[in-house]
């Protein structure tokens, strides 16, 4: 029973590992945001990212990937019809910038 | 604005948003250089050109560590030797255009010196840059693209040029080259593409082109060129505003068939011998405005044209047979200002199915003209302006029941542009245009239109630019007005019975139209304007003409031609043009006034 729950809620979310270590447990529907995270869930070549629902960015720093998982869940509500701001603040564009186009997001 | 669809929209122009939201935010990132470095060259160009756009670089030292490969500063008159010194720091640098940069001189372009990958080199119009500059630009040994018309350059400095072997586009525009200066570029066997325009150029010194053996462009308009000889390679020759006697003479072999030939304001001197000489059977793009022209039987061989060109030339009603054989291909006719009539128009219907572009501006064609003109079912713009249209008729002499001929328009289901300005069409007869369900500008300009008129229009739904001027509209009638859904600019110049508070009110009620008035603040000016006024439409290409490939994107230059009138009404407009469509405008002077600022 409790392995039962537990795989579903493994199927249900993905982890996001940055370039520290740190790592973000995200629903895999706010994960599939991404192009690129989406692709690498979903092909049926079977990696290592597929079969464990985790994927590392050893080029995306801490605060980084954390701006870059509330934007999924951002994006998923704005797609819903909600409409706020997504803030971003100047120093950290450059950054994301790089991170989001990786991404394709 | 941003030509990458990537870019817009996303996490990614979200982030380019908030990095270019301020000068401020600029400030906060913009010492981020090992990140700035390591930034993708496309994203870093899209940074940059937004910057330039959004016009938040206050200082050139911004521009430190970028790799940019593409920078359009075009226009930008702050651009001065401190900028290039920064720009001279641009290691991946492969384009650079810094035309109309006035204050470019030849001391700011030394620090383009040995800049070796870039490629292309825009300083058309950078009036400082003199021979002496022109040793900096040498340095780039791999140029490949120079742009340096109307510049200072002599021909002196032209011959220093013919080091830069890799050059494939060379726009000497409007530099008074001699045949000599010419001669010495006969080593660039590269080129593909030549610009001679308003160059002293003449029958002399035209065999050295045979020299090219690529060369596919070729402009020396505004020369004293008459004959040229056979150039296998050209497919798009511009000999606007010479006097032709012969062109291709001494056939040889083809190796490329004739695309496009522009000959506006162009004296023919026998067109009928000289088109007889020319393979014309591949010309999809013939401008002959403004020429000698006035039979068009060398239209006969040209079977494939789709872009003709034939106002201001006093062409008849004999010579639209010629088109209508031709037609079948035709896309796009200008007949503005020419003595063509309604039974000219009869002659066409039937015969040009795939039209989509007409002008009939200032002809003599009257309502009669619309029952053919709905028989051609591509049009997509229609300019019936100044034409004695009056879109209303009586059924017949004993019965006078009014008929409404614009609504033969309706079967025109592309239809997206009408102009009926300046022709006798009252409030009633403007009705049936409510059925042009696809119609997205419309151009209104009469003094017998009134309120009625303006309210006719609301169920327009796709109309997104109205042009309502001269007419007798009051500040009742406006506020009254419900805009359809997607019109953004509303023209209302000229309405003289309007009065300065109700613009205010009117723009709080529908804050996304753009108000165009002469007591409304500012009229900026743009394509829409220019595309209504079609008084003005005459396109002169000369240094602007691209080569094939680029068709959709070559700017059309404005030019007023003969009536003074027109002249004076458009003043106004002319006032607004942004400095560099006046240069350009400067090309329908004539040659001796190009110089004159």
């Amino acid at each position: 029973m409790e392995t039962g729950e537990e795989n579903t809620r493994k199927e249900e979310t993905v982890k996001l590992i940055s370039a520290e270590g740190f790592e973000f447990v995200i629903d895999k529907k706010a994960a599939m945001v991404s192009q690129t995270i989406r692709n690498m869930l979903t092909s049926p070549g079977g990696f290592a990212e597929t079969q464990h629902g985790q994927v590392t960015f050893p080029e995306i720093s801490t605060p980084i990937l954390e701006k870059i998982c509330q934007y999924f869940y951002w994006s998923l509500e704005y797609s819903s019809g909600k409409e706020t701001e997504f803030h971003i603040e100047p120093e950290i564009t450059l950054e994301l910038m790089m991170a989001a186009n990786y991404l394709h997001t | 604005m941003d030509g990458d669809p990537e870019l817009v929209g996303g996490l990614v122009g979200r982030c380019i948003d908030a990095a270019t939201a301020s000068a401020e935010s600029v400030e906060r990132w913009r010492r981020q250089r090992r990140t700035l470095d390591r930034l993708p060259s496309y994203l870093a160009d899209a940074l940059l050109r937004r910057i330039i756009q959004r016009r938040i670089l206050l200082y050139p030292s911004w521009l430190e560590y970028n790799s940019a490969e593409e920078i359009d500063l075009k226009g930008e008159s702050p651009v001065d030797v401190e900028w290039l010194a920064y720009l001279g720091a641009f290691r991946h640098l492969r384009r650079l255009n810094l035309a109309n940069c006035r204050a470019v001189n030849n001391s700011a372009i030394w620090y383009l010196s040995g800049m070796n990958n870039l490629k292309e080199l825009d300083l058309s119009r950078c009036s400082k840059i003199t021979d002496a500059g022109i040793n900096h630009v040498l340095t780039i040994q791999n140029l490949e693209k120079l742009h340096v018309s109307e510049t200072g350059l002599t021909s002196n400095g032209v011959v220093l040029l013919s080091s830069l072997q890799n050059l494939n586009l060379l726009d000497l525009g409007g530099i008074s080259i001699t045949n000599e200066a010419l001669c010495s570029l006969q080593v660039l066997t590269n080129l593909e593409y030549l610009d001679l325009w308003g160059s002293k150029i003449s029958n002399r010194g035209v065999p050295v082109l045979e020299m090219f053996p690529k060369l596919s462009f070729l402009n020396i308009a505004w020369t004293e060129v008459t004959e040229l000889p056979y150039l296998p390679s050209i497919t798009c020759l511009n000999m606007s505003n010479c006097t032709i006697c012969s062109i291709f003479y001494g056939k040889g072999s083809t190796s490329a068939p004739l695309l496009k030939l522009f000959g506006l304001g162009a004296t023919f001197v026998d067109a009928d011998k000289l088109f007889s000489i020319i393979d014309t059977s591949h010309v999809t793009y013939l401008d002959v405005s403004s020429s000698s022209i006035c039979n068009l039987h060398f239209l006969v061989k040209m079977d494939m044209i789709e872009h003709l060109d034939v106002s201001f030339c006093g062409i008849t009603d004999d010579s639209v047979e010629y088109i209508a054989k031709a037609g079948k291909g035709l896309k796009f006719l200008n007949a503005s200002n020419s003595k063509l009539t309604s039974q000219g128009i009869c002659v066409l219907a039937g015969n040009v199915i795939n039209l989509e572009t007409l002008y009939l501006s200032n002809t003599s064609v009257d309502d009669v003209a619309l029952s053919y003109i709905a028989l051609m079912p591509s049009l997509r713009i229609v300019d019936l302006s100044r034409t004695k249209i009056k879109g209303f008729a009586y059924e017949s002499q004993d019965n006078l029941e009014k008929t409404f001929p614009l609504s033969l328009l309706q079967n025109l289901s592309h239809l997206e542009s009408l102009n009926l300005e300046d022709t006798l069409v009252e409030d009633e007869a403007l009705l049936p245009l409510v059925f042009l369900k696809q119609l997205r500008c419309l151009y209104l300009k009469s003094d017998l239109l009134s309120d009625v008129s303006l309210h006719i229009l609301s169920p327009l739904s796709s109309l997104a630019y109205l042009g309502f001027r001269n007419a007798v509209l009051s500040n009742s009638g406006l506020l009254l007005f419900v805009p359809p859904k997607a019109l953004h600019t509303l023209d209302l110049r000229g309405c003289w019975l309007l009065t300065e508070n109700v613009f205010s009110s009117f723009c709080k009620l529908h804050p996304q139209i753009e108000l165009r008035h002469e007591l409304a603040g500012t009229v900026p000016i743009d394509e829409n304007v220019s595309a209504g006024s079609t008084s003005l439409h005459k396109t002169y290409l000369t240094s602007e003409v691209r080569s094939e490939g680029s068709d959709g994107c070559f700017v059309a230059i404005i030019f007023i031609n003969s009536s003074f009138a027109c002249i004076n009404n458009k003043l106004h407009d002319l006032k607004k043009l942004p400095k560099e469509l006046k240069t350009k405008l400067g090309l329908g002077l004539g040659p001796t006034e190009l110089r004159v600022e």
